[in-house]
């Protein structure tokens, strides 16, 4: 599946006409970035960046009706950093499913490590400190 | 606990909001786990906390917070997305300082805390949303609704090992006119003018109203308000806080520039180019925007709203 022509297209409205429509202001971004302005070049890499999102969002499976509305809620930064960083970002979720593939072995450990304060995977443990 | 102890006596310098005691805990809702979905309950859990105690109403419902924070194929949530989501739901997310610190100040203001913990080790990480909602001094625990056990009671030294890590990541969300107990003016700037950006500007410029009073003469906090009333066509009070801003800062040419061109976008040219003749800078990009400000007042001012290229 493809993301659709109407999405990019979205998206890139959004980020050129929010740059653009006052090209006679200084922007607000100058207090945190040194230019003021941005050049074209760096808004075609923004928008890639989006582009990037897009494609790893679809990738991984999740629902296209929402990916439009995803990738707009992002900052510019933020859409830079997943594009770059997807594969080592930490993904918060809940621990029991994803134990159910572990070996007999790291589950052990992990129990032991539970009941001595270290660790937290288990919900029926409680630590002996 | 010396640091605490110093929390205790020099945290409370006139707070609206009363302090949270020791040992109890902030009457954040408690959400059941949903499959994967650890960060949208979170948000879920802190979003209806500031509904039941803040002018605030969620906008997104259960099932959007859902479908717009999992990636089905990491079986998660980034941190990315948690933040975006929580900004789309009407709240100003602002990263803590990562220190332990930094979270009890927050409790004690009453704001819960959403930290990412591993569970378990680098080597096999099982990563975890949940709201931090109360600490007991006296028991040395963390209180938060740790997966299906509301409010749940961990030893301080557990909960410094599972949140150290993740680099002791913790966000608050806030509706847009409260402030951060530990907030510093340009961090939380920072976090309103993400509002603004995601298409929020009407909540981003309630923040900026609000990090005005406590930081009253912060001519960045000025710049980024005034901006947001312009090109909201507030052009009287944009005016207004540009003319602040120059009454601190009489030479910051970002303001003048931008001054001017309200001026003469709202047919007061004299005005503009007796403003825009004070504006000088030596960075060449902003002298060239002053450039083409001073030029486009020479030929005449258009009036705001009909010509924008």
């Amino acid at each position: 599946m493809k993301i659709s022509k109407l999405v990019l297209s979205f998206i890139l409205s959004i980020t050129l006409l929010t740059q653009t429509s006052w090209a006679q202001i200084a922007s607000t971004e100058a207090l945190f970035n040194q230019t003021e302005t941005l050049s074209s070049k760096e808004k075609i890499i923004q928008f890639t960046a989006r582009q990037d999102v897009a494609k790893i969002l679809e990738q991984m499976d999740v629902d296209p009706k929402t990916i439009e509305e995803r990738v707009a809620a992002m900052t510019d930064e933020e859409a830079s950093k997943f594009a770059q960083e997807i594969d080592t970002l930490p993904a918060g979720s809940d621990a029991l499913g994803s134990l159910i593939g572990a070996a007999v072995f790291v589950f052990v450990v992990l129990l032991i490590t539970d009941i001595l304060g270290l660790t937290k995977v288990f919900n029926f443990t409680r630590s002996v400190r | 606990m010396p640091a605490l102890a110093a929390l205790l006596i020099l945290g409370g310098c006139g707070p609206k909001e009363p302090l949270l005691p020791s040992g109890d805990h902030i009457k954040v809702p408690f959400v059941a786990p949903r499959s994967d979905l650890c960060a949208a309950t979170s948000i879920e859990m802190v979003s209806s906390y500031w509904q039941a105690t803040a002018p605030y109403t969620p906008r997104l419902s259960q099932e959007e917070l859902d479908a717009r924070t999992l990636i089905p194929e990491k079986g998660g949530t980034l941190q990315i997305e948690l933040m975006a989501t929580a900004r789309a739901n009407g709240l100003i997310a602002y990263t803590l300082t990562p220190t332990f610190d930094a979270l009890l100040r927050e409790l004690e203001k009453q704001h819960p805390v959403i930290v990412l913990l591993n569970r378990s080790y680098a080597w096999y990480p099982l990563w975890h949303y949940a709201p931090v909602t109360g600490y007991n001094k006296k028991d040395q625990t963390i209180l938060m609704h740790f997966s299906d056990r509301p409010h749940e009671a961990i030893s301080i030294a557990t909960f410094r090992r599972l949140w150290e890590r993740s680099g002791n990541w913790g966000v608050v969300l806030l509706p847009p006119g409260y402030l951060p107990a530990t907030a510093t003016s340009k961090a939380f700037l920072h976090a309103a003018y993400d509002l603004e950006k995601t298409g929020m500007r009407d909540d981003a410029i309630v923040a900026y109203k609000s990090a005005l009073k406590r930081w009253p003469k912060d001519i960045n906090i000025l710049f980024a308000l005034a901006n947001a009333c312009y090109q909201a066509k507030q052009f009287a009070a944009a005016e207004k806080y540009y003319r602040e801003l120059l009454s601190v800062e009489p030479a910051h040419p970002l303001a003048l520039n931008n001054l001017a061109d309200l001026l003469c976008h709202t047919g007061r040219q004299n005005e503009a180019m007796a403003i825009i003749k004070k504006a000088v800078s030596d960075d060449s990009k902003i002298q060239s925007i002053i450039n083409a400000t001073q030029k486009e007042i020479t030929k005449g001012c258009t009036p705001q709203g009909k010509k924008r290229k």
